[in-house]
């Protein structure tokens, strides 16, 4: 299925199941509507037998008369009881047929976004809504509709019933009636504001529980000791969200209630309207007992399960705005291909004039950045925080392309390159590389996906990176799941699993090789290992190092200083710190210490 | 080995925390509990009386009265019944969250009274995340053995003295609803846990596969490798896998409880041929036989929603309620009030610490004195137990061997408030709290409200407002989630010193920062540590060697001992760790 780009309204309700599973869907429809039909047909029934016994008492008839409508009572009870299951069987079929269906071609959606959606909070928000609500909101949509329709056949089977008895009945109730109703589904609307503004509170104060509770923040609220302090807040903002909540509910209450108590009172208004009918013998006792039974049943109908099924479409129908909108996101045409077979020539690549601002923002990123690579150097990007260097990366491998100037690679601009090109250009060490819950050799295989799982290179990866002591670690060696996703899954440290990322990196055969700051986490020492080994591991490739601590770049070739998104010092170590600029101002802050 | 709480503890404790809660709100929850059973049971009663009373006055014309009356009755009835229920329910739910934060408050009083060190205990750390959904379930628990007691035990013993009093064979009505619906509850207890055991771990596995095709920590990655059509093939295979364990596991579901379906409906077959019996044998009245066939499917739906429903969620939820309960039993610390000065000296003696659960020390053979109003830097490879020495010098955890002193007092004997009036820090995982500037910075010293300090923190935090970045300078919230801005790593950086700065303090903690910050924001820091700790003790801890040369005196702790400790100068005439280290990182800074 594909998510297709239009306005989702309520009939989609119905048609997303339909297309998940129509036999499932079909089914539980037909039953529904039988469902719906039950009830009148359990009066008639209900009154041939009540009629037929009080003949019998009033000496009018036989026994034996009465044991075919006892039968159909009997029936009716056992459909009505025994039918669920079947329903619910074929509700397993609707969810499995919304998975397979639906959900994948979200995911699938997902996956080929344009890459500014992923970093953009509210789109997140709205992404992980779709694919995690997508099944309740949609099936329970598509259920309490059927139950609005259900009811909608219940009650009109017995104003039907109640029309062939006495004609002028039911005008006289729905005239009354209606109005009524109107009233209190409107009421249903304020509801849904307060709710937003409850959770803003309830968010307050679900944060700050978390600071009270929280391993992470254990330190600062022992030796501060805010605990008392904070609990005070807490309780504020709890309290705040709970006045609210209540006032929420008592309107939500009173509705509801307010509903069922019409519904009584319309019942009631009926049993007078027939009182006269039965003693004039109009209609029969047994008619008139069933069909008071039934009506009476009804202010059950419309208390809780009518209120539930109004609540339920709102929120897919809130649901299905969210829905709407995702289908709009801009995906990036072949963003999900694999890289190219054939390895590209790299020769250069090069910024002229490059301008960047994230989309939805006003601050210049980059601003008239330009700088050229050349094949077979090692350069180094440095800059204090926020200066724009993982940009650059995030440009060059294509992931925004919104920027004005040009990115020529290899002369060509870099924009005319279709992804699955660029893929085979470069190789990106992220400073947060992927934890791949799957076996080792997969881990590093997923470097050269094209060439995939050859033991022999990868047993080579192993070897000169020293993966040997994990290796022979794992129970079943190279083929051991990594993570506890699957059974016998086995956890490996932070250390070990960024070797085997760096098996990942060296099993990749991209001519440029791109090394984004490894994360503070590591202290000096094992950060300039990380470097070296890096620089080992890339002879003969192109790489670009970034980096905001100086002293391992000196290994770079090249180093280019970025400030304020734009070039301002580019040379050798030795020739920057002549040049006297920034970069030699943050060397000596450094080496300050060490002399 | 942890002890094993009875069901009686657990209602106990829990009832006890109730009443004391709100004793008014749960005596009103009880009476309108009655009053709506008794209300939902007399539904049968009108309908009967309202019934006999028509086939009455058909039979005989004129008998009009009791028709109006007992229509009356009826309408009243049930309308009280709609308006009670209600009210029942809203109340239980106004309980409910009264409740919830009561015990809210309860747990976060008892997390700031805790031992640190329980965090660190996996044992217990099950216990403390799952407190609060523990407490949640606590609540649903006791109100539903409430609600038993005062509104589905009412109702029933009505049902039984009314069918009885109609005839005492029908009284056998309510066996026929109860026996079949608690044989159901107790199969499907039994089965379906272990169903959806089976199916867990492939819908884990789904779950996984999409994470690695969608979320941001795998996303660029993912796309840039190529390995989405990797990932999408391991996808659909789990996909399949998943469908097939969950289709025969609900058929089997289904499967039984259509049997157990089958055993409610000869239930109820029986329950109608009873009534079906006295009605032809004329024991019976037309009346009640139509109000009591209707309530038949009451009687049931009732009985379902407190074996079924009820029972099924409190079983559910009966592992965290044990967590919550074993939560409030931890071990909290205690110790004398009476405050030490923290001006004296902090001795180690003989100092060891062992994680809990761990098999090594992380620190042994500690001897160590932290003069009053010294420098000390710590120093030492990742892991060497740096940040465990700190906590038991702050007094934050105690020492599972030997003593810390503080004042020559050891730190097991002192109360929290005591011990760490006078300490502050700025640490390795600072908070980023989601408050105001103001509160972010203040929340170090929250019995202190002082304008003047807080200035003075920032100014020697060196942080502007400058309404660029604080757009309603002390009250910008730091949140984007709650409306506010976001910092940047060096601004956040800022407001942690500022915090330290801001607590009163003779003892300062400052632990070097692990969040990714350039080499000028890394050496302004530097500065202003320099400048907190002049005057004070003050413990500094740090990977850049450098720095530490203007500590007073340096510790070299290697995998959990102290392998030297002296000067700069000394450290660097003898050969070591500290000098191998120093001369590594000097290196890149060689001319």
């Amino acid at each position: 299925m594909e998510i297709r780009e239009k306005e989702y309204g309520i009939l989609d309700l119905l048609a997303i199941p339909f297309r998940c599973n129509w036999a499932a869907a079909g089914f539980i429809l037909l039953q529904r509507v039988l469902l719906g039909l039950v009830p009148t047909v359990q009066v008639i029934a209900t009154a041939a037998f009540i009629d037929g016994v009080l003949d019998v008492y009033w000496g009018k008839g036989e026994l034996a008369d009465v044991y075919g409508s006892l039968l159909v009572m009997v029936a009716l009870v056992a459909y009505n009881r025994l039918i669920w299951r079947a329903l619910s069987l074929a509700g397993v079929r609707l969810d499995m047929g919304y998975q397979a269906g639906v959900r994948t071609a979200v995911t699938a959606k997902r996956s080929r976004l344009a890459y500014h959606h992923i970093e953009d909070a509210e789109t997140w928000d709205l992404l992980n809504r779709v694919s995690n609500d997508g099944q309740t909101q949609i099936l329970g949509g598509f259920n309490s509709l059927l139950t609005l329709g259900s009811s909608i056949i219940h009650i009109s089977g017995l104003v039907v019933l109640l029309f062939s008895q006495v004609w002028w009945a039911p005008l006289l109730i729905l005239a009354f009636s209606i109005p009524l109703f109107a009233l209190g589904i409107k009421g249903g609307r304020a509801t849904y504001e307060v709710n937003r503004e409850v959770s803003k509170y309830r968010r307050r104060h679900e944060y700050l529980g978390e600071v009270l509770l929280s391993r992470e923040a254990v330190e600062e609220r022992a030796l501060f000791g805010y605990g008392e302090a904070l609990n005070e807040k807490w309780n504020e903002f709890y309290e705040k969200a709970r006045v609210k909540q209540y006032q929420t509910q008592r309107k939500w209450y009173i509705r509801m209630k307010t509903g069922s108590v019409i519904t009584a009172i319309t019942s009631f208004l009926i049993v007078l309207v027939l009182l006269n009918p039965v003693l004039t013998g109009v209609i029969s006792v047994g008619m008139f007992i069933s069909l008071v039974n039934a009506v009476f049943g009804l202010v059950q109908v419309m208390s809780w399960d009518f209120t539930m099924v109004m609540d339920q479409l709102a929120r897919s129908r809130e649901f299905l705005k969210d829905l709407t909108e995702f289908a709009k996101l801009e995906e990036t045409p072949g963003a999900v291909e694999l890289p190219a077979r054939v390895i590209p020539e790299f020769s250069t690549l090069e910024f002229k004039d490059v301008c960047f601002s994230y989309p939805g923002t006003e601050k210049m990123v980059l601003d008239k950045l330009s700088f050229r690579l050349d094949a077979g150097r090692n350069y180094a990007f440095v800059g204090v925080n926020g200066a724009g260097k993982t940009t650059i990366i995030k440009l060059m491998t294509g992931l925004y392309q919104n920027y004005s100037g040009e990115i020529l690679l290899n002369g060509r601009e870099l924009r005319t390159y279709s992804p699955s090109e660029l893929k085979a250009f470069f190789n990106v060490f992220y400073q947060d590389f992927s934890r791949y819950y799957i076996p080792l050799g997969d881990n590093i295989a997923l470097g050269d996906v094209n060439h995939g799982y050859d033991l022999t290179q990868i047993e080579e990866v192993v070897a000169q990176l020293d993966l040997d002591d994990v290796v022979s670690k794992l129970p079943e060696g190279l083929d051991t799941p990594l993570g506890r996703i699957k059974e016998g899954g086995q956890d490996i440290s932070g250390g070990e699993w960024q070797r085997v990322a760096m098996g990942r990196a060296m099993y990749n055969p991209a001519p440029v090789r791109i090394l984004d700051e490894p994360t503070a986490a590591l202290d000096p020492i094992a950060e300039s290992r990380l470097y070296q080994q890096f620089e080992q591991i890339s002879q003969g490739k192109t790489t670009v190092l970034i980096s905001h601590r100086l002293g391992s770049t000196k290994l770079a070739d090249h180093i280019f200083v970025i400030d304020g998104g734009t070039l301002a010092e580019a040379g050798s170590h030795g020739e920057l710190m002549e040049q006297g600029g920034l970069y030699r101002e943050m060397y000596e802050s450094q080496r300050g210490w060490y002399s | 080995m942890r002890e094993k709480l009875g069901l009686a503890t657990i209602f106990k404790g829990l009832a006890d925390i109730i009443w004391r809660a709100v004793p008014s709100l749960v005596t009103t929850h009880a009476l309108v509990g009655i009053v709506h059973g008794i209300f939902t049971g007399l539904g049968a009663v009108a309908f009967q009386r309202f019934f006999d009373a028509v086939t009455e006055a058909v039979a005989v014309p004129g008998a009009l009265a009791a028709v109006y009356w007992s229509l009356a009755f009826l309408c009243f009835v049930h309308i009280g019944k709609e308006v009670l229920n209600g009210v029942h329910n809203f109340i239980s739910n106004v309980l409910l969250m009264k409740l919830n934060g009561y015990v809210n408050l309860q747990i976060h009083a008892k997390a700031s009274r805790m031992e640190p060190i329980a965090f660190e205990n996996g044992e217990f750390l099950d216990d403390i995340n799952k407190a609060r959904e523990g407490a949640q379930n606590s609540l649903v628990l006791i109100l539903i053995s409430s609600t038993i007691f005062t509104f589905y035990l009412p109702y029933f013993i009505f049902m039984a003295v009314y069918l009885y009093s109609l005839k005492p064979s029908l009284a056998l009505a309510l066996v026929l609803v109860f026996v079949p619906t608690a044989i159901t509850q107790f199969i499907r207890s039994a089965v379906f846990a272990r169903l959806e055991d089976q199916v867990a771990p492939k819908r884990r596995e789904f779950d996984y596969y999409e994470r690695c095709l969608v979320h941001r920590e795998y996303f660029k990655e993912t796309r840039q490798l190529g390995a989405v059509s990797f990932f999408r093939r391991l996808y659909f295979t789990a996909l399949r896998l998943l469908q097939r364990e969950t289709w025969r596991a609900e058929l089997r579901t289904n499967l039984i409880e259509l049997g157990m379906n089958l055993v409610s409906f000869a239930g109820y077959g029986g329950v109608l041929y009873l009534l079906v019996t006295s009605l032809f044998r004329g024991e019976i009245s037309v009346g009640s036989f139509a109000a009591v066939f209707a309530s038949v499917g009451t009687m049931f739906s009732i009985m379902e929603e407190i074996l079924v429903r009820h029972f099924g969620e409190i079983s559910k939820g009966m592992g965290t309620v044990r967590n919550f309960i074993r939560f409030l039993n931890l071990a909290e610390r205690k110790g004398d009030v009476a405050a030490v000065a923290r001006s004296g000296d902090i001795v180690l003696k003989d100092v060891s610490f062992t994680y809990p659960g761990a098999e090594e020390p992380s620190l042994r053979g500690i001897n160590l004195t932290v003069r009053s109003g010294e420098t000390l830097a710590i120093v030492g490879p990742n892991g060497a137990g740096k940040s465990t020495l700190v906590r038991l010098l702050t007094g934050l955890y105690l020492p599972t061997g030997g003593e810390v002193l503080v004042d020559g007092v050891s730190t097991k004997e002192l109360a929290p408030q005591a011990l760490y009036e006078g300490v502050s820090g700025v640490f390795q995982k600072y908070q980023r709290y989601q408050m105001t500037l103001k509160e972010n910075v203040m929340i170090s010293d929250t019995a202190s409200n002082s304008d003047a300090d807080f200035k003075a923190a920032l100014t020697k935090a060196e942080l502007d407002l400058d309404p660029g970045t604080f757009p309603v300078g002390a009250e910008t919230m730091l949140s984007r989630e709650f409306d506010g801005v976001d910092l940047s790593g060096g601004q956040w950086q800022r407001v942690a010193v500022a915090r330290g700065f801001y607590r009163q303090h003779n003892l300062i903690i400052l632990d070097e920062p692990t969040a990714a910050i350039d080499p000028l924001e890394e050496t302004r820091i530097y500065k202003q540590f320099e400048e907190m700790s002049r005057n004070k003790t003050s413990i500094l801890v740090t990977h850049r060697l450098g720095s530490a040369r203007v500590a007073d005196r340096i510790v070299v702790l290697d995998n959990g001992e102290i392998s030297a400790v002296g000067t700069h100068a000394e450290l660097m005439d003898t050969p070591g760790l500290y000098q191998e280290m120093y001369r590594a990182q000097a290196q890149w800074y060689a001319s």
